[in-house]
């Protein structure tokens, strides 16, 4: 088996950071991150199967770490050296397409009794990621013992399993699980009635939430502020009401909601605001716009993951927005208890996400890869994926045709 | 930069080419567009601009934009020409600087150059007020002879009077031609109130005036019809005209060559012409010009001859005979043979 | 022996040849040249009429003869009442004329008489309609610093405020159902004097007083693209519906009975400083000082970003003179007001044409020392220059204009807060003028914020930039396509336009939709004129 394997390196780490801090994207190729062939994982379990990852993307996550960016939070939460890798579409034992849901919930580590979120699904809140069977690991794709989508084999507990029905493309099933993140976050902000919901940044989460605010929360107004041309088209067909420029979304969300604003005609912040506001961007700068933009008593949903910054919650306290997390994925009480996974499957289907599939590498050509989906938004992409399949000898920027 | 020009501009010979068609007609747009919109001056003035825009330098704005051919040109609104003022020139400070370039240089510049043997000034004697001079014209050298050879009473307060279009047509021609030669504009195409009231009035001040009555230099050697505004100044003002013959400019400096030659020349004073009362300018200006003919016939045939033949009628006209072709330029041969010994201004 | 006063040349259509020099336009805050395709006509304004001698003794006679059924002045004060003087606001003239502007002259007379007659109770109003608020220095600019500090420190000279509750008053409906909506404060003078300075055909009259003391619930039945299609052209009051619509609302005003004192005056076009003289003048007759200048000039321009530009050029003054003053009754005055600006600006053309080119300045009436925004560009254009005709549009129905502008994708933030909105968000999603009126209009006017700035800071109304869009609804209508020459090609799409690099790359566009042998006709300005075409 070929696999891309990421150790725990400290001056590698380093290096990774310093060569990305000077140019987006060259982190991978000075990072602890190696392509090997090592040998074949153990079944943590007697239940454990082998999977054959055939088409695996490039996650926002995947590329903090790959370019020494990744927050200390994870560190008790990771076991090294791991595959990344958790947007997943895999042969099974019986060459049956599978996407792999890859939060490791307390069934597959083997706990019984399962804990109270496990128990009801919400395998992405389990609170005993570090336990169980297996070593430390929040998801499949940062566990030593699974392995992760960057490899052509690893391991995988059948309740991760997600057979891909026969009319999804494989890279619409390579969107499964980053559209059950957009639909998660959306979903959290529950029913969006006549609201004014603005959405920033519009790379892969930022379009899938925007595909899964429009399909089920249906907000009477949906701004997104995108930054780059293919963005903003991909969040005009993903259902925005209406995309604006990022620097121009203050604006955008003020003359909706018709509120006041602090500043003479150069706007500072509003004085009302958007109702829900979500964050697909998360940095400081993001967070810090979102708070200027959120009425008062709204809510902001980070989707995006933030990691350390600095930023003043003045607004936070003074307005009393809630800040609010969304991560992975789990039942959706707006959606009366249905599995995310399921109306992810579901979106994939029906907004034919693999149009957000841009380009796809073969793994040997990985700090190739990592540098594009670095700079997607800049090289008009937004989603970069590892191609696994038969022919590793795929080029880049070829889209498959729909099945 | 000009590289950039240039291929605009070579691609516009292209598609000229190749459409033909009267929307290329336009031919320099891009060239001066881009220029004036991107500038030659980003990396300064001089040898950029110079270097690299030699063609665009040459043209509009950078020099006088050309006259649409559908606009009629309008002189009232010029500055120049007709509508130069010379009042500034008749200042006590530029008539003195003109006396002193007069006296100092053009006297003794016109005795070296043109050797002029001065005849008939007794016929001004007690002749002291404003006259008007008239004298045949033949080259631009008539008017420094004149203004040599008039006695000095004259010459301290005396005007040409100059063709607007030629001596008025730039500023520079303007300025020097007021301030060096007192000159006044006049139009010699046609009979305007402008000039006529323009020179009225300088008589009226005081001035004498030079007047060419010929209106431009005669082309050929030969005199050309003489126009009745010197008569009519005349018959308005009751000022006499003093007949002025000039002879010999012609060959120093012909119509059409720049540099003058040495040589001899002659100039004739007649006697000053009174208007009759209630006269014609028209029959006025027969006399002038008969009167300028009999000095002629003076100078070449001597004083008695000349009067005999003016008594018989006999003068010869300024003109010319009444033939055509080569025998009138034969007979203007025979007068230069007994002019071609140079006399020396000094041993 | 200095000549004769030259009487003023008219207004002359030149046909463009091989001997004709390039043709200069105005390109925003810079100039081009082109040269023209043979056979092209450059019509060229009127030079300027030759101004009146003594400008306040003129005002102090039309004070003292009105015309129309109005007492002078004089009588018409008294001790005890109620004044109101209203006055135009920044967006006249253009530019900006020299100190002392005719308003300060005006008024500075009117209160002389007023202080005679004993009159206490007078207020002074810049009858701005839904514009920015004037700032003070262009208060003291308009109204004078002797006025001014007499006035504005008590509150009694006001910018208008047509969104202030205590402040409107309805005066009643015209036979059409069209709301009239006036300023408290006028109607309840006993006398309304406006001084107006009547810049182009489509100033003054009641369009005065009924659209600048008036708000939105007034304004919006004529500023709206059903009344502007029929308004062929706003320039041509007798048709245009536009001024139908305000001369029914004088009606209603008169009948209300607000007593109206008019003043109106005309100024020539003499509209740039000697040194910047080559914008009035033929190029074939520019001496070595008007083309020194020129080159001196757009170079500079080229070198300085565009701040400084617009400094330079904001900061250029019109010597602009005063032609003529009128003064009592609405119509009576505006009757004589309107011949004295054909007399300056009126040019007789024959036929139409199929392609109109023109070079836009760096103002028009709503950007005095601000910034020409894409908004601005299409409405100077289609509203303005286009609507300057009478008779017969000078372009052909379906033809094309092409216009010359840098068009930057650029705002000014304080003063056109709501045309960043209706940029980014109307106009991405139409530019049908209809179609924008019924889906967004009422959106804009009403917005809170942009009331609020428009109340309190120097921002224009919500609803202007629509406003600005309706002005060329007319146009929209009429023309088959729409060039910018060298404008910013993302904002030029937005407005629907069509960018092209070169006006040689904007003629062959145009050759699409007009053919290969279009005939062309190019508006030489400034200065700004009228044609007649027949």
């Amino acid at each position: 088996m070929k696999a891309l394997r990421y150790h725990r390196k400290p001056v590698k780490y380093a290096a990774s950071r310093l060569a990305s801090s000077l140019r987006t994207g060259s982190g991978a190729a000075y990072g602890p991150l190696d392509l090997s062939e090592p040998k074949e994982l153990a079944l943590p379990s007697a239940e454990w199967v082998r999977v054959r990852p055939q088409l695996s993307g490039i996650c926002g996550s995947d590329l903090a770490t790959v370019e020494g960016r990744s927050s200390r939070w994870f560190e008790p939460i990771v076991s090294f050296p791991f595959v990344p890798g958790h947007e997943i579409m895999a042969l099974d034992s019986n060459d049956r397409r599978v996407v792999i849901e890859p939060a490791l919930g307390c069934v597959s580590r083997g706990i019984t009794p399962p804990c109270h979120w496990c128990a009801s699904g919400n395998l992405g809140r389990c609170e005993r990621i570090t336990f169980g069977c297996l070593r430390p690991g929040l998801q499949s794709g940062f566990c030593a013992d699974t392995g992760g989508g960057w490899a052509t084999e690893m391991v995988a507990h059948p309740s991760q399993l997600h057979a891909v029905p026969d009319e999804l493309s494989d890279l619409d099933a390579v969107m499964i699980e980053p559209a059950a993140c957009g639909i998660h976050a959306a979903m959290s902000a529950g029913s969006l009635d006549g609201a004014v919901v603005a959405v920033i940044g519009a790379g892969t989460l930022g379009v899938l939430t925007v595909s899964a605010l429009s399909t089920w929360n249906r907000p009477a107004h949906l701004i997104v502020g995108a930054k780059y041309p293919e963005q903003i088209r991909a969040a005009r067909a993903g259902g925005a009401t209406e995309v604006v420029e990022t620097n121009g979304l203050l604006r955008a969300v003020r003359r909706t909601v018709g509120c006041l604003a602090v500043g003479d005609g150069d706007l500072e912040r509003l004085a009302g605001g958007a109702d829900v506001v979500f964050d697909c961007v998360g940095s400081g700068a993001s967070i810090d716009n979102a708070l200027r933009m959120t009425r008062p008593g709204g809510r902001i949903v980070l989707v995006g993951m933030a990691g350390p910054t600095n930023i003043d919650l003045t607004p936070l306290w003074h307005r009393e927005v809630a800040l609010a997390g969304a991560y992975a994925y789990g039942t959706e009480p707006f959606l009366n208890g249905r599995r995310t996974f399921d109306a992810a499957i579901e979106l994939a289907g029906t907004a034919q996400l693999g149009r957000l599939v841009s380009a796809t590498y073969p793994l040997e050509r990985y700090t190739e890869a990592l540098d594009h989906a670095a700079n997607a938004g800049k090289r008009g992409a937004i989603k970069v994926a590892f191609d696994l399949r038969a022919q590793p000898k795929r080029t880049t920027l070829t889209k498959e045709p729909s099945a | 930069m000009a590289g950039g020009s240039e291929r605009l501009t070579g691609l516009s010979e292209r598609l000229k080419e190749r459409v033909g068609r009267k929307l290329f007609d336009a031919d320099v747009e891009s060239g001066i567009s881009a220029m004036l919109r991107r500038g030659p001056l980003g990396t300064g003035v001089g040898a950029a601009s110079a270097k690299l825009m030699p063609r665009q330098l040459r043209m509009f704005p950078f020099t006088k934009a050309s006259w649409p051919g559908s606009v009629p040109r309008d002189p009232s609104r010029s500055e120049l020409q007709m509508n130069y003022d010379t009042e500034w020139a008749r200042d006590p400070w530029a008539l003195a600087l003109r006396r002193g370039l007069t006296e100092g240089l053009l006297r003794p510049g016109v005795g070296v150059l043109a050797s002029p043997s001065i005849q008939g000034l007794d016929r001004l004697d007690g002749v002291n007020g404003p006259v008007i001079f008239a004298a045949n014209h033949q080259s631009h050298l008539d008017i420094f002879l004149v203004l040599a050879s008039v006695p000095l009473r004259f010459r301290k307060k005396i005007v040409i009077v100059a063709a607007a279009d030629y001596f008025f047509d730039t500023k520079f021609k303007a300025t020097l031609s007021a301030l060096g030669l007192g000159a006044i504009p006049i139009d010699r195409k046609k009979v305007s109130r402008t000039s006529s009231d323009r020179a009225l009035e300088v008589l009226r001040d005081g001035w004498s005036l030079v007047v060419f009555p010929e209106g431009s230099r005669s082309p050929d050697g030969w005199a050309s019809e003489f126009k009745p505004g010197t008569a009519f100044l005349s018959t308005r003002t009751n000022l006499p005209v003093v007949p002025i013959h000039l002879e010999g400019t012609g060959r120093l400096l012909p119509r059409g060559k720049n540099i003058p030659k040495r040589g001899n020349t002659a100039v004739t004073f007649g006697l000053p012409l009174h208007p009759e009362p209630d006269e014609d300018p028209r029959k006025m200006n027969v006399r002038i010009e008969t009167a300028i003919a009999e000095l002629a016939d003076e100078e070449a045939n001597g004083w008695w001859q000349a009067r005999r033949n003016a008594a018989s009628g006999d003068t010869p006209k300024l003109q010319g005979p009444a033939v055509t072709s080569w025998r009138k330029e034969w007979l203007l041969t025979e007068q230069e043979k007994r002019h071609d010994k140079v006399k020396r201004s000094w041993p | 022996m200095s000549a004769p006063k030259r009487a003023p040349r008219p207004g002359f259509v030149l046909d463009v040849d091989r001997s004709t020099p390039p043709t200069l336009m105005w390109h925003g805050e810079g100039f081009r040249l082109e040269k023209f395709p043979v056979g092209t006509r450059v019509i060229y304004a009127p030079e300027p009429v030759n101004p009146l001698v003594d400008p306040r003794g003129a005002i102090r006679h039309a004070l003292a003869n009105p015309v129309g059924d109005s007492q002078p002045l004089a009588s018409l004060l008294f001790s005890g009442m109620k004044l109101t003087i209203a006055f135009d606001d920044i967006s006249l003239p253009l530019p900006p004329m020299e100190r002392p502007d005719i308003r300060q002259m005006i008024i500075e007379e009117v209160l002389d008489q007023a202080a005679t007659a004993g009159v206490d109770d007078v207020e002074l109003i810049a009858a701005l309609a839904l514009h920015r608020r004037m700032t003070e220095a262009e208060l003291r600019h308009a109204v004078g610093d002797r006025v001014y500090d007499a006035f504005a420190p008590s509150g009694r000279l006001y910018n208008h405020d047509a969104e202030d509750p205590d402040g409107m008053v309805f005066l009643g409906e015209t036979k059409h159902g069209e709301k009239v909506q006036f300023s408290k404060r006028a109607a309840e003078s006993d006398l309304l004097v406006y001084v107006n300075i009547n810049l182009v055909a489509m100033n003054g009259g009641w369009k005065s007083t009924a659209t600048g003391l008036a708000g939105y619930q007034g304004i919006r039945h004529h500023h709206n693209p059903d009344t502007l299609r029929a308004s062929k052209s706003i320039m041509d009051k007798d048709n245009s519906k536009f001024h139908d619509i305000n001369w029914r609302m004088g009606t209603v005003i008169r009948e209300a009975g607000v007593k109206i004192f008019q003043i109106e005056s005309t100024i020539n076009n003499d509209a740039f400083p000697s040194s910047m003289n080559f914008l009035q003048k033929r190029e074939w007759e520019w001496n070595a000082r008007d083309r020194a200048s020129f080159v001196a000039l757009s170079k500079t321009l080229d070198r300085v970003p565009s701040r400084t530009k617009r400094g330079i050029f904001h900061a250029t003054k019109a010597p602009h003179k005063m032609t003529s003053v009128q003064a009592g009754e609405v119509e009576a005055v505006h009757e004589l007001t309107i011949a004295q600006v054909h007399k300056q600006q009126l040019v007789r053309v024959e036929g139409q044409t199929d392609i109109l080119t023109m070079g836009l300045p760096y103002i028009g009436p709503y950007n005095v020392n601000s910034i020409m925004n894409p908004v601005l560009v299409m409405c100077l254009g289609l509203g303005y220059f286009f609507n300057l005709y009478r008779k017969k549009p000078l372009v052909r129905e379906g033809g094309v204009l092409i216009m010359s502008h840098p068009t930057p994708w650029e705002f000014h933030p304080v003063h056109h807060p709501s045309y960043i909105d209706f940029f980014e968000q109307v106009l991405a999603d139409t530019t049908d003028p209809s179609t924008m009126e019924a889906k967004y209009e009422k959106q804009y006017a009403e917005d809170e914020w942009y009331r609020h700035l428009y109340r309190t800071s120097y921002a224009y109304h919500g609803v202007h930039p629509f406003y600005m869009w309706y002005w060329g609804s007319h146009a929209l209508e009429h023309l088959g396509k729409v060039i910018i020459v060298g404008g910013d090609p993302k904002s030029v799409r937005r407005l629907g336009f069509t960018p092209a690099s070169t006006m040689r790359d904007a003629l062959e566009m145009a050759s699409d939709v007009v053919g290969r042998d279009p005939s062309i006709t190019h508006l030489h300005n400034p200065p700004i004129f009228m044609c007649e075409v027949d």
